[in-house]
This record gives structure tokens, C-alpha cells and sequence, in this order.
């Protein structure tokens, strides 16, 4: 069997913003890699360390979390958790050797359609390079 | 479950038909465990649509509801509404984005397809988990806070007060009018005369239904949109405090000057070196004289005092400043006026002719970088100032400096307490500078004049105007409030008391329970943003609608 590998991404993008963006890249039929699944969330501080290690270790190939610009977070100060959140996180994969590069953190605005287009696209050849994460086992559910 | 979800696949014409293959969705979803009905409709959100699903929703005796259609954005409040004149708690219908972000950006039919496929799928493992949230409705107080007696706040207090509202006034000065009752006069081009603020004192203090407390402070402000205690701080005669509720405050507390001491190039100290107020004291006094007795041969205005230590330009100083000027040239025979520059700020439709007036008059205006020297020489004052690379000066009798507008001394503690942003210069942040200069994050704040940045005394009314009427429209009598209703909540038996959640939630809607040891959310306050979620180490908060399950669901789906 040689077929490609189609990566799974998980994408949580906060509602004001980052899915915003998104749906401007939909509106203005920009061509997005579909190997990324949305997840709307109301703000990128909702995502914790929990739902990015479980979608890890369920066999996502890679995570990414989009939320407003610094200083543009529709609850002021939420993507400020998340960018202090992810840091630490980020760390804590490189110390235990867990390829952190599968885990993305960017700042999309609600106007911003085509970098939502090539922060997905992006990503996900990234991760189709990286190959299928080897931390993954699909428990069942 | 025992199957009772409703699928309705929205072909939005034939954005959503034409790219992807429904019949082939609802061949998949209509296997699935739990769907007890998959169908679709051409155009769901028309009114055949709803009239359609409305019915749907009665007939097929649903127990939770997907629309897969377009962007949450768009219509989930549209769906949201069906759900409700069908008797149908909104809460356990999900909005799934097919259109967006299958349809239009994926051209290949097939993989559109297969990702509204496991949209659809992550939508119905989702909403099953979905129970009914219910709105709950507040009584609102229709009463306001106004916090400052400068123009700003006088113009606030009678919109409000005109509508039969009643009004706090608290002003910390011992009178009314602020920093325009300050001034000698209003600008002549503005078709203003200064006696209309006096006349808005006066229709202040006579307005039974606007409370006035001068030489007073807000001392305490909880609560929240319809419904905030605050406590009123009075120095003085009649010191003491006062207990009152507002369903909304106006902050209107105004700007106050910059220092020139600050930097020592200004030369303020000098004899005959005045700031630009204490020069409206003189004009009022009807005696604009140096220290000598004498009236001034000579005066240089030297705008932008201040700019370049802000950082910004206060956007009056020019056209006071130009005042100046005219009033010298009519009032003293002889006189030599210069006016020293970095950039001329005329925004508003008669300033310039205003200007050009003052320079048929023969007032020099002088462009000049931001380095300019004041210091003695002699019995006069000689302004060294830099054009063009060159170095020049002039000496002259009199200097009036117009320094900048600056944030109003108590803001910090007044952004503390009422729980509102600042921005880099220190006033009072607006949501949006241009698209909602009048609010804050916290419902029920607003903030109207120079308490966000420089302006002219229109611009600040306007503000008051917009403030005024945002509290109108919002806070009506006998109405009550709906707050938000996808909010967190602290689950007391995980609750380990560490007040994480605290420290987090931008908008104070968590407080701790000393006598249990736990957090409690005030879901009045909460926003729903779900930060306090994410940062619980135990796990305790819910996020209603975003709950960890209901994501985990998601997140298998979008991995199968």
C-alpha cells in the first residue's frame, strides 16, 4: 500500500476572530487544505493543555489554535492567556521530546481571510512533511 | 439517546448543491445511531425554510436539532429563533457550517463532501450531549451614574435626565462646568458663546431629576449592566457618603494639562512665560499686561507643548492658540504675535478661515521642528527654534505656551474600580477607536469626551449625545435584562478553592466563597469567554455549550 498520507489537523478557532477569518476565506472561495477540522470556541483562552494533548494522543497530526490579534480579543485580554498557555505547553513537548512543532499558535483577525488561507495551508504541509504522529492510538470511544 | 435528532441540510441554492453531493450525506448521516430524520430543503433560512423546520421540529417530536447550512455567524440566531416559536429550547440545536467551510473552500466535490460528512457527524455526536439552557431575566434599575461635571457630563446628565431618568452627577471639583468654565471664551468660528455653559450648569442644578454631588467622589462601584451599587464619596460642608443603584454609568472625567516644568526647554518659570490657561485668566481679567504693568510689544504661542513626551497631538491647541492671536491683534495696538508650529491641526469645516483671518491680521505663523529653547535675555524672552535645518530665534515679550491634553489625574484608580482598560497614553480605553468610541468591555460603562483622548468641546457632546442614547435604548423601564446564557460554572465538589479563575476572569464575574472555600460564578457578569475554564487545574468549571465533553466529541470526529 503507498497511498499519501492525508494528515488529520484539529483547528480551534476562537468565534470572534480567527473563525471569522475562516469563514472570509470560505466566502472568498479560497482554496483551503480540508486535512484541517474546525472547532469553533468563544475565545482561544478556552483551549487548555487538555483538549491539545487528548486531540494529540487521539491521533491528530497536528493542532493548531487561532485566536485575535494581541490586543484585539473580544474579552480584552483572553488570547493573552492563551499565547502564555501555549508557551508553556510548547515547552514542556520540547522537554519531553514530543515534537512540538505539531502544535500551532496564531493570531487571525476576522478580516484577515487570506492568512487564515495560509496559516491553514501552511501548517498542513508542514505537517504532511512531519508524517503521521507517532504519539497517536485511537482509543475507542 | 434513543434517536430523536433531526439532520436538515440547507442546499442555500446552489451554493451548497452544486458542491456538494447531499444525497450522499444523508445516505452516511441517516445510519448513524440516534438520527431519527435526515433532510433537506432548499433555502432554510427563507421564510418557507423556517415555516418548514418550525413544523419539523413539532412533527418529528425531535429531541435535538442540526442544521447544516452556513456560518454560525450568519444564521444561528435565525435557527435559533424557529427553535423558539417552536417551542424548542435554541440550546439543543447546533449550526453546522457547510457552506463556508465545505462548500466554498474546497473545490473538489468529493473531499467537500467527505468534510461536511464529519462536520454533520461532529455536530450530531455533539449536540446530543446538548441539555437545555435557560434565559433568566433581570429587573433593571433605569437610573445612571455620571462621573464628571465638565461639559461631557452636564450634556450626559440632561440627555438622561430629559428622558426621565435619574441622574447621579458627581463631580470632584466644588463647582460644575469643568475646564471650559476655565476658558475666557469659546471659539468665536464655533458660533459658540462661553454663557451656554453656564446655562448648562444652570439647567443642571434646576433639573429635579439630576442629584448633583460636587467635591465628591465615587467610592465603591459592584454590580453589573441594569444593575450596579455604587457609593458616593462627599468631602467638605456636607461630607459624608451616599448609597445609591444605576443600571449604567458615564465616565466623563475629562482631561487635565501638561506639566511644561517637565522639561525645562519650554523655559516655564521665566517671568512672562504662560501657559495657555493662565493666559484665558489674564484675557478674562481684561488685562493681558507682562510682570512690568506693561502690555506686551511681542508674543510667541508655541504650540505643541507636550507632544513629543505624549506622544500624540490634543487637536485644540491650534485653534485656541489662533484665539489667542486674534484677540491680541484686536485688543492691543502694535502688537507682534508668532505662532510656533510643528504641525498645523485645523479638523474643523470654519477653522481654516479662521486661520487664514488671524494671518491677514499679520500673525506670523513660524513651522518649526520639536526642539525649541525658551530662555530669558534681558528684560525679554528670546525662543530659539529650529526650520528647515536652520537655527533661528526670536525675542519677544510675552510667550504663551499650549500644552497638551492629558489624562485626568484620578483615572488609574478610577479605571481600577469600575474594572475598564487603559490605553498606552493613560486615558480610558474605547472598545473601538472608530467603530465604538463610546463603550467599554463592560456593559453598561461608558465612557464620553476627553476621558478617552483630546477633543473639542462638540466632539465631546456628541459623545454624551451617543452615550446618553446607548443607555436609552438599552436600559428601559419595566424591561428587563437577558444576560448571556452560555456562561461558566463552578461545579462546588471539583472546586478546590485555588482562585485561579479569579485571577483570570477579565470581567470580576467570579468571586470566592470564604465560608465554603470555593469560587462561584456571578452568571449576571460572565461573558461566557470560557478563560476561567481552560485555567481551572481541577477541572470544576463548566463551560455551558463548550463543555469538555461536548469538544472531545468534536475532537473524535474531526480525527476519525
Amino acid at each position: 500500500m503507498d497511498t499519501e498520507f492525508k494528515p488529520n489537523i484539529v483547528g480551534f478557532l476562537c468565534n470572534w476572530c480567527s473563525y471569522a477569518g475562516a469563514d472570509l476565506a470560505g466566502s472568498s472561495k479560497m482554496e483551503i487544505e480540508p486535512s484541517l477540522s474546525v472547532i469553533r470556541v468563544m475565545c482561544s483562552s478556552r483551549i487548555n493543555s487538555n483538549l491539545v494533548l487528548s486531540s494529540l494522543l487521539w491521533g491528530a497530526d497536528g493542532v493548531l489554535v487561532a485566536g485575535c490579534h494581541p490586543g484585539d480579543c473580544h474579552y480584552e485580554r483572553g488570547n493573552y492567556y492563551a499565547r502564555r498557555r501555549f508557551a508553556l505547553l510548547k515547552k514542556i513537548l520540547e522537554v519531553l521530546d514530543l515534537e512540538p512543532d505539531r502544535l500551532q499558535l496564531s493570531w487571525i483577525s476576522a478580516s484577515e481571510g487570506k492568512r487564515y488561507s495560509e496559516v491553514v495551508n501552511t501548517f498542513a504541509e508542514h505537517i504532511s512533511q512531519a508524517g503521521p504522529n507517532s504519539l497517536a492510538h485511537n482509543p475507542k470511544v | 439517546m434513543n434517536g430523536q435528532i433531526g439532520v436538515y441540510i440547507c442546499e442555500c441554492g446552489p451554493n451548497i448543491k452544486d458542491r456538494i453531493d447531499i444525497d450522499k450525506v444523508i445516505e452516511d448521516i441517516s445510519s448513524l445511531g440516534d438520527v431519527k430524520t435526515v433532510k433537506r430543503f432548499p433555502l432554510l433560512c427563507s421564510n418557507d425554510g423556517k415555516k418548514f423546520l418550525e413544523e419539523e421540529i413539532k412533527k418529528e417530536d425531535l429531541s435535538h436539532l442540526v442544521v447544516a447550512a452556513c456560518s454560525p455567524r450568519e444564521h444561528e440566531k435565525t435557527f435559533m429563533d424557529v427553535c423558539e416559536q417552536a417551542d424548542f429550547n435554541p440550546y439543543l440545536f447546533q449550526l453546522i457550517n457547510i457552506r463556508e467551510h465545505c462548500a466554498w473552500m474546497i473545490s473538489d466535490k468529493n473531499e467537500a463532501t467527505a468534510k461536511a460528512i464529519k462536520y454533520i457527524r461532529a455536530g450530531i455526536r455533539r449536540v446530543a450531549l446538548h441539555r437545555p439552557l435557560e434565559k433568566k431575566e433581570i429587573e433593571s434599575i433605569p437610573d445612571v451614574l455620571v462621573i464628571g461635571g465638565g461639559v461631557s457630563g452636564l450634556e450626559a446628565s440632561l440627555s438622561l435626565a430629559g428622558k426621565d431618568r435619574r441622574v447621579y452627577l458627581v463631580e470632584k471639583t466644588g463647582s460644575l462646568g469643568g475646564m471650559a468654565k476655565k476658558l475666557s471664551q469659546l471659539l468665536p468660528n464655533q458660533g459658540s458663546n462661553l454663557s451656554l455653559i453656564d446655562e448648562k450648569v444652570e439647567q443642571v442644578h434646576n433639573n429635579e431629576n439630576i442629584l448633583v454631588s460636587t467635591s465628591s467622589t465615587v467610592g465603591d462601584v459592584r454590580g453589573f449592566l441594569g444593575n450596579f451599587e455604587i457609593v458616593i464619596h462627599t468631602d467638605g460642608e456636607t461630607s459624608g457618603f451616599r448609597k445609591a443603584q444605576v443600571g449604567a454609568i458615564v465616565v466623563a472625567t475629562g482631561f487635565d494639562v501638561f506639566d511644561p516644568e517637565e522639561n525645562s526647554q519650554y523655559g516655564y518659570g521665566i517671568d512672562n512665560v504662560f501657559t495657555a490657561q493662565e493666559f484665558e485668566e489674564q484675557i478674562k481679567s481684561g488685562n493681558v499686561l507682562l510682570k512690568s504693568g506693561k502690555p506686551p510689544e511681542s508674543v510667541a504661542i508655541i504650540h505643541c507643548v507636550g507632544r513629543k513626551e505624549r506622544g500624540y497631538c490634543s487637536k485644540v491647541c491650534c485653534c485656541y492658540s489662533i484665539k489667542f492671536a486674534h484677540y491680541l491683534k484686536d485688543n492691543l495696538s502694535n502688537v507682534n504675535v508668532s505662532e510656533l508650529y510643528v504641525d498645523l491641526c485645523l479638523p474643523h469645516k470654519s477653522d481654516q478661515e479662521y486661520f487664514e483671518e488671524a494671518k491677514k491680521k499679520g500673525v506670523h505663523f513660524v513651522r518649526s521642528e520639536e526642539e525649541i529653547n525658551v530662555n530669558q535675555k534681558g528684560d525679554q524672552i528670546e525662543v530659539e527654534y529650529h526650520s528647515e535645518g536652520k537655527t533661528d530665534s526670536i525675542v519677544v515679550d510675552m510667550v504663551v505656551l499650549a500644552p497638551a491634553m492629558i489624562p485626568s489625574g484620578d483615572t488609574p484608580e478610577l479605571a481600577h474600580l469600575l474594572n475598564i482598560p487603559l490605553d498606552k497614553s493613560g486615558f480610558f480605553k474605547e472598545i473601538h477607536e472608530v467603530l465604538d468610541p463610546i463603550s467599554t468591555p463592560i456593559e453598561g460603562i461608558y465612557i464620553a469626551g476627553c476621558a478617552t483622548g483630546p477633543k473639542n468641546i462638540p466632539e465631546s457632546i456628541v459623545q454624551s449625545q451617543a452615550a446618553s442614547g446607548k443607555i436609552l435604548s438599552s436600559l428601559i423601564p419595566g424591561e428587563k435584562i437577558v444576560p448571556e446564557v452560555k456562561v461558566s460554572e463552578i461545579r462546588e465538589e471539583f472546586c478546590t478553592g485555588c482562585q485561579t479563575c479569579l485571577s483570570v476572569c477579565f470581567y470580576g464575574a467570579i468571586r470566592f466563597d470564604s465560608f465554603k472555600g470555593i469560587s462561584v460564578v456571578n452568571e449576571a457578569i460572565c461573558r461566557g469567554c470560557g478563560s476561567c475554564v481552560g485555567s481551572c487545574p481541577s477541572g470544576a468549571i463548566r463551560s455551558k455549550h463548550f463543555t469538555y465533553p461536548q469538544l472531545y466529541r468534536e475532537i473524535l470526529e474531526a480525527l476519525r
